[in-house]
């Protein structure tokens, strides 16, 4: 607060700004930082920073450290905030955003004046700029998080560094537009702003509906899983094991999604499967046997038609050709892992459930072979950081079961006979 | 040939044309490479949903209008477009690529033309108004090209509302002009201002991108899941994808909203989802369709999305009741349509010329079995389609 003042008082020092000027852009970056659309990795895009940026080029000339102090004061206007009175993070955010655009004005400032005379020489000038204001604002959030949360300020600034690049084309538009601001006027705001703010628009449509999809497929497949009682909440949970595999993984957001649908979607096929053979206390003869074996030939001619679906799908055609495990698709060897993984720690009507320590002991044993390693090693790494525990003894619903399982049996997913034996339990 | 390679062939060959004007003095470099940045937005359609792909390509023509004479317009829109529609993946076919040069032509000429006539107009003084004023002129021409060719061929003006991405290839468009050329000299950034300011644009392109690619995604897992009844067997093959055309092109004829379009294609394609659910029947007998029919509603109603459907699909079995006989019931009209084309593709099964037959099967029915306005929306729409031979 102390630096912020001081700051102010250093650059009243000076001829003050155009009131239109400052008015039309710094109500244009408020409402920027008011409107940022949340990425899928949790990450925030907002047009804010060009304006500061532009400020600093507008104000060049007269104010040119209050100027861009004062636009980026605004970008800190953030109404949630303001409604829910927490008077502190405003101040805050409008505080670090204005002392990052005096700081950018300050590097500016120094650039020589024939350099910035040339398009390409201020779009040079516009890159140190760009990585003052970053470094500026990333130094004083950490600070921050870490005197509030009282945590160490290398842990909080390794979890802050983002390394964002897409903030230098927006600061080299925001140099233009102060270009083009300062040489013909106002009026080229509402050219540049309306097709942010359409693209916006449709990025959010985008999200929402993405969202709603997930959310009706989701109450789709469990309605139909309902037909097979014995598996209750197989599809979810293997769901959600991938995404818990993925994030361990890190995968990019879009192939998270792609994991998301292809693990709600790998047991599709069993649809086909008439309910007496799926629901059929005890064995299975022959030919009950193959038309349950069917399903995964049917799973691939409906994944088939789904087109981004379909870098996954042929490999699942491929699993029962024993392709090697390196050249199946990464989605394909999560879903395996998950999938056997939730296949052993449930009760099933040809086996009671295993313990959560035989389970992981199989995974490991076949990782390798039959299972990819690192994904084995993802999923127990998850699950034991989480403290989450399934399996014999933690099963949150078992089906009633005209026969009850036996506790041996053979293991889903081509696991082969199972038994709970305590050599197979390895410490 | 993938977008990538074909935009680095374009852009080498736009750089090695630009060289090739600096190095021989024949004029200015720019021109090759705004020709290139013509040939390359042509491939970034912006494609909102109810509207008619929108090229971006018409903002690069305007950039071009104030920096060039006539016969370098003419040459570098005349050159590009030719080799735009020869290399841009579809339309397929040559008469219908011959068509879209055509119109590419025609939309590049009404760019300079309307320009001009504002500029014209007046007495030639650049001032911001009239060059803005100019420049909007020069970007609404072709747009409104564009549409006449749509309403010509395929019978539909986009709405006020879907109007969102021809606002923002406006106001680019123009944002782009005025940064390579200035106002009286004043602002002139060269292709820096083009070339940065198409950002926003391209971001439009991109989120437009990824909504259709949602929708296209989730329309194929609905249609997916619909033919799963027939990959198990219960249903015979084709049946829910015909049975959803014919049901949509009844809904046309009957007038039915484009939302409740929508529904009906997802409930027809859904409509014996419920299949899957029930018991296998005994050898030979066939599954309930009432009981179908239940089970599918249940399952679809489920999800807020999926409930219209599901109501569609609950009236499907019911009888039609006619006006006056008791309180409608919710999706009537749309179950009715969905209960005439299943029973028609049960009869034809899929066979044309049983198409005939299957009209005259269906009217025998008792008058409260099949809606009648359904039954002539069929007559109409097979007899539009040379289905049915006219008997006298």
């Amino acid at each position: 607060m102390a630096a912020l003042l001081a700051a102010a008082l250093l650059s009243l020092n000076g001829p003050a700004p155009d009131a239109t000027a400052l008015v039309i852009l710094g109500l244009l970056c408020a409402f920027a930082a008011n409107t940022s659309v949340v990425l899928p990795n949790d990450s925030a895009m907002s047009a804010s920073f060009m304006l500061a940026v532009a400020s600093i080029v507008v104000f060049h000339n007269d104010a040119q450290l209050l100027g861009p102090l004062l636009v980026g004061i605004a970008g800190g206007i953030y109404v949630p905030h303001i409604r829910e009175r927490q008077w502190q993070k405003v101040f805050f955010n409008a505080g670090s955003l204005g002392l990052a655009a005096l700081a950018a004005a300050g590097v500016y400032s120094v650039v020589p004046t024939n350099i910035l005379e040339s398009v390409p020489g201020q779009l040079a000038a516009a890159i140190p700029t760009a990585l003052t204001y970053s470094l500026v604002n990333f130094v004083l959030l950490t600070l921050a998080l870490a005197l509030h949360d009282k945590r160490p300020i290398n842990e909080v600034a390794e979890e802050l560094w983002l390394g964002d690049l897409q903030i230098y084309p927006f600061a080299l538009m925001g140099v233009l537009l102060g270009r083009l601001y300062v040489d013909v006027g106002a009026w080229i705001i509402p050219l540049f702003v309306a097709p942010i703010l359409i693209a916006r628009q449709a990025f959010a449509s985008y999200l929402a509906l993405r969202e709603a999809q997930e959310a009706t497929l989701s109450t789709l497949i469990r309605a139909l899983e309902a037909k097979d009682r014995y598996t209750a909440g197989h599809v979810e949970r293997v769901a959600r094991f991938a995404n818990l595999m993925g994030l361990e993984l890190g995968l990019r957001p879009t192939l998270l999604e792609r994991l998301r649908y292809s693990s709600l979607m790998h047991d599709i096929g069993k649809l086909v499967v008439p309910n007496q053979i799926l629901n059929k206390p005890g064995r299975l003869t022959e030919a009950e046997f193959a038309r349950m074996r069917d399903h995964e030939r049917v799973s691939v001619a409906l994944l088939r038609q789904i087109d981004f679906l379909s870098p996954v799908v042929p490999s699942l055609e491929a699993e029962e050709k024993h392709v090697p495990l390196h050249s199946m698709p990464l989605e394909t060897r999560i879903i395996a892992v998950a999938d056997a993984f939730d296949a052993m720690t449930s009760t099933r009507a040809y086996r009671r459930a295993l313990t959560q320590e035989v389970a992981f002991a199989e995974l490991r044993d076949k990782a390798g072979t039959q299972f990819d390693p690192s994904c084995v090693h993802a999923l127990i790494a998850v699950l034991e950081r989480r403290g989450e525990h399934y399996g014999a003894g933690h099963e949150t619903h078992v089906a009633d079961f005209a026969v009850p399982p036996p506790v041996v049996g053979t293991g889903s997913a081509g696991l082969g006979d199972l038994a709970i034996e305590d050599q197979k339990v390895r410490p | 040939m993938s977008r990538t390679r074909r935009i680095v062939l374009v852009a080498g060959a736009g750089a090695l044309i630009a060289a090739a004007l600096e190095a021989f003095s024949w004029g200015s470099p720019d021109l090759a490479i705004l020709g290139a940045a013509l040939v390359v937005s042509e491939l970034f359609e912006l494609r909102p949903m109810g509207r008619a792909p929108l090229p971006i390509s018409f903002a690069v023509a305007v950039v071009l209008v104030p920096a060039s004479t006539p016969t370098e317009y003419a040459l570098v829109v005349g050159i590009g477009y030719l080799v735009a529609v020869a290399i841009r993946p579809e339309p397929s076919g040559l008469w219908e690529r011959t068509l879209l040069l055509a119109e590419r032509i025609a939309e590049g000429y009404v760019i300079r033309a309307a320009y001009r006539l504002v500029v014209d107009a007046t007495e030639h003084t650049e001032t911001r108004a009239l060059v803005l004023g100019a420049l909007a002129a020069a970007v609404i021409a072709p747009v409104i090209v564009a549409d006449i060719v749509t309403a010509v061929r395929e019978h539909r003006v986009a709405s006020a509302r879907v109007r969102g991405a021809d606002l923002a290839l406006v106001t680019s468009a123009m944002l782009m002009a005025v940064g390579y050329a200035g106002i009286d000299g004043e602002g002139r950034l060269g292709l820096w201002g083009p070339l940065l300011f198409s950002i926003p644009l391209l971001a439009a392109w991109y989120s437009f991108e990824l909504l259709a690619s949602t929708r296209r995604g989730f329309r194929q897992t609905v249609s997916a899941l619909g033919t799963a009844p027939e990959l198990g067997g219960l249903v015979r093959a084709g049946h829910v994808e015909r049975v959803a055309e014919l049901a949509v092109a009844l809904g046309v004829e009957l007038e039915v909203n484009a939302a409740d379009l929508e529904h009906l294609e997802t409930a027809a394609l859904l409509h014996h989802l419920g299949s899957v659910c029930l018991d296998e029947p005994a050898p030979g007998t066939p599954l309930d369709p009432i009981e179908v029919a239940r089970s599918g509603a249940a399952m679809l109603r489920a999800s807020p999305a999926l409930a219209p459907a599901g109501d569609i699909v609950a009236a499907e079995p019911s009888l039609h009741r006619p006006p006056g006989t008791g309180a409608p019931l919710p999706a009537a009209l749309e179950g009715q349509i969905l209960k005439v084309a299943s029973a028609f593709d049960e009869l034809t099964e899929g066979q044309d010329e049983h198409a005939a037959w299957a009209v005259e099967a269906l009217y025998t029915g008792p008058g409260y079995v099949y809606d009648g306005r359904v039954l002539g929306a069929l007559e109409r729409v097979l007899s539009r389609r040379g289905l049915l031979v006219s008997e006298d």
